[in-house]
């Protein structure tokens, strides 16, 4: 038997722990709640869900236990947001990067200071954080960055202007990149900062998707005094501090967007049961069942896929090329899945409807999610470079010649 | 599962590969030729135990043995004897090479017909052990990159030995073989195709650094790993459903797979002269075999959501 299923067995103790856990403290009624909710309302039961589920510990299981986390092993994590995902539990979105990036971050390059201040406080359940990577001129090519930073003593003055930060309007800090060295090459002029958005000169702009809601702000910098303690990392070394930041996450958050595709399946199957005006339904439909087939093999080639992603982790490997070849997959396939639900949906599914704040991203509301599909082919690095990643790195096809 | 091979599982592959690698070659009389069974390579890899690996090892490592037989130019017949007939009839031995073939297509041209001593038949219910007298069989032109025979006369079912209740079984692991075989396949003609799009240059630079056929190599290359995982899996938890998903993942893929990776070995991909057809014809062969992508689908479907009433996704 493989080493990964064996030690996952092992845990099923910790897995029936879980479960029960869950049964037990996730409100019944959180969908009917969360569904059209106010953000307010949203925030606060976000809040409520983070402060619950670090009573067990299982809300930050990753971080060490010195810092207050579950201090969990890694299949003991697996085993968790295998059960959240299959709860239907929230997702703590808004925690995303003070539970993930940051940790990976500081844990790494920060200072004892830097730690004392923020790791705390953020387990309290106090610090939403969000990330100022993007620009409107640097998305996937990020070295091309132009935010400025200039040094002025014992702080930083920063001008310029960062793009689609995920729910910087309710964040307090903002893990952000700007170019300290312009006469250096691309990716050896770029710092690392902590930025407290309530510093004067900071303003946010939301940026309204086409699937009507804000969740993406633009943030606009100008003459913001950062404090040199708040450098995270080596001055002009930001570049490598941020791949610790983008590769800290292991294959857990995909492994719980893949569980909770296999579990938005079913809405997919009691949509297309569902009688159309006609009387038909959906399901009787070849084409139908066919394209239905197609989503739910796919979904299984996706665990595999990021089965041996943890796997490798498992055994202590690099990730080498596994983490792109996964979120290409999975994207394309979200994409082909909600799409499907639109189809099956038929005229209905036009219809504006109340969203579920914090779900899945296979909510039923199919309109939205497919649209919000297409996010998922964008962000994080496009399709496109992930698939130069794998040519290149995975296959070794020959390099594309660099522009002069 | 994950797919970290153990020691002995790698020592097998290792074995496998090395046995290939003596023998990848064509003779230059073949080279032009749609399919070439070796039948000294097929006593080799039965002499030396690669196709009992079932019954020694399990059927993780016989599917390994099929995959890795698969990427060979040589056309060799694993599956059937290495895969299928050990898992399908687990208490009795057959003799190989072993051919497949439902009870509904014996008067129709068989994969392996010419090579086999033993056709497993598909009866539905039953399953039926037929053993094959190479004199009876007739060989059949094709370019589908096996060797494919005929009987002179339809055998009598009644003939061979039949296994109450061994059909499902049957069609389990001939999924799981096909699916195998079309992986290892598709991993043969892209590595081929890497390396013929790393060494063909154009306008000065490789072919292979042009990201329009980077990214589609990408997607195929994804899609063929993808079934691969798929097929082992269904090896290894020897569940029909399983077996289902992988075969039907491997159909999935199949149309751009083989147009691209056409498309980018350029004229030679669509000439003899250049190797490549002997694995996309025999994943044509393969597809055909299991039904077609609309029927593998349907079937799927079929036993997912019976009724309308009772499926539960």
């Amino acid at each position: 038997m493989s080493t990964i299923l064996a030690e996952l067995q092992a845990l099923d103790p910790f897995r029936a722990e879980v479960r029960d856990w869950l049964a037990r403290n996730l409100p019944a009624d959180w969908r009917a709640r969360m569904t059209g909710a106010a953000e307010e309302d949203h925030v606060a039961f976000q809040k409520f869900w983070f402060r619950k589920l670090m009573e067990p510990g299982y809300a930050a299981p990753h971080w060490p236990r010195e810092w207050g986390g579950g201090g969990l092993s890694f299949a003991e994590q697996i085993v968790l947001y295998e059960e959240i995902a299959r709860a239907g539990a929230p997702r703590l979105i808004l925690y995303f990067i003070a539970l993930h990036h940051v940790p990976g971050t500081l844990l790494h390059w920060g200072t004892e200071e830097q730690r004392r201040r923020h790791l705390p406080a953020i387990l309290a359940g106090d610090e939403i954080w969000c990330q100022g990577f993007s620009e409107p001129g640097a998305g996937s090519d990020l070295a091309s960055l132009r935010t400025r930073a200039e040094r002025r003593g014992d702080h930083f003055v920063v001008n310029g202007q960062k793009t689609w930060s995920s729910n910087a309007h309710l964040a307090r800090y903002c893990l952000l990149l700007a170019r300290t060295d312009p006469a250096a090459a691309k990716t050896k002029g770029i710092s690392y900062f902590i930025l407290d958005l309530r510093t004067p000169g900071v303003s946010l702009r939301p940026i309204r998707q086409m699937t009507g809601a804000s969740h993406f702000n633009e943030i606009f910098l100008d003459d913001v005094v950062i404090p040199a303690e708040n450098l995270i990392g080596p001055e002009h070394g930001g570049w490598a501090v941020a791949q610790s930041t983008l590769s800290s996450e292991r294959g857990l958050s995909v492994l719980e967007l893949a569980e909770r595709m296999r579990e938005g399946f079913k809405l997919l199957t009691a949509a297309a049961r569902a009688p159309s005006p006609a009387g038909r339904m959906p399901i009787e439909d070849d084409e139908i069942r066919r394209r239905m087939v197609d989503v739910r093999l796919r979904i299984e080639a996706l665990r595999l896929l990021v089965n041996n992603q943890l796997s490798g982790v498992l055994r202590g490997e690099a990730a080498g090329v596994e983490p792109s070849i996964i979120k290409l997959y999975y994207s394309e396939l979200l994409r082909d899945f909600t799409e499907l639900g639109v189809a099956i949906g038929g005229i209905e599914a036009q219809y504006l409807e109340a969203v579920l704040m914090g779900g899945a991203n296979e909510t039923g509301y199919w309109m939205q999610d497919y649209l919000y599909s297409w996010a998922w082919t964008i962000s994080g690095g496009s399709s496109e470079i992930q698939r130069t990643i794998i040519a290149e790195r995975g296959l070794k096809l020959p390099r594309e010649p660099r522009a002069a | 599962m994950d797919f970290h091979l153990s020691e002995d599982q790698q020592a097998l592959v290792d074995a496998v590969q090395a046995i290939l690698r003596d023998h990848a070659d064509l003779p230059q009389a073949e080279r032009l030729s749609y399919a070439w069974h070796d039948p000294a390579l097929q006593a080799l890899l039965a002499e030396n135990g690669f196709l009992d690996a079932a019954r020694s090892m399990g059927p993780l490592e016989a599917a390994l043995v099929a995959f890795e037989t698969a990427r060979s130019l040589r056309s060799i017949e694993a599956m059937g004897s290495g895969l299928v007939a050990p898992m399908a009839l687990p208490d009795r031995m057959v003799e190989g090479p072993v051919a497949l073939a439902a009870e509904r297509d014996l008067g129709r041209a068989i994969r392996n017909l010419t090579v086999a001593r033993t056709l497993l038949v598909d009866c539905g219910e039953d399953s039926i052990v037929l053993p094959v007298d190479p004199g009876a069989v007739e060989q059949v032109a094709s370019i589908l990159g096996y060797p494919y025979g005929r009987f002179a006369r339809a055998p009598d079912p009644a003939s061979g030995q039949r296994i109450a209740g061994g059909g499902a079984l049957l069609r389990q692991w001939w999924r799981t073989g096909i699916a195998t075989e079309i992986a290892g396949a598709a991993r043969a003609a892209i590595d081929f195709t890497i390396d013929h799009v790393t060494q063909r240059q154009v306008f000065g630079r490789a072919v292979g650094s042009f990201q329009a056929v980077q990214h589609r190599l990408v997607q195929r290359h994804g899609h063929a790993r993808s079934t691969c995982y798929l097929a082992m899996r269904a090896a290894w938890s020897a569940r029909a459903g399983d077996a289902d998903i992988a075969v039907c993942h491997a159909l999935l893929g199949i149309q751009p797979l083989l147009f691209d990776l056409h498309q980018f070995n350029g004229g030679m991909g669509v000439t003899t002269e250049h190797s490549l057809h002997f694995w996309t014809y025999r994943i044509r062969a393969l597809q055909a075999e299991a039904g077609g992508l609309a029927g593998a689908a349907l079937d799927i479907a079929d036993r997912r959501w019976p009724a309308v009433e009772g499926a539960n996704g």
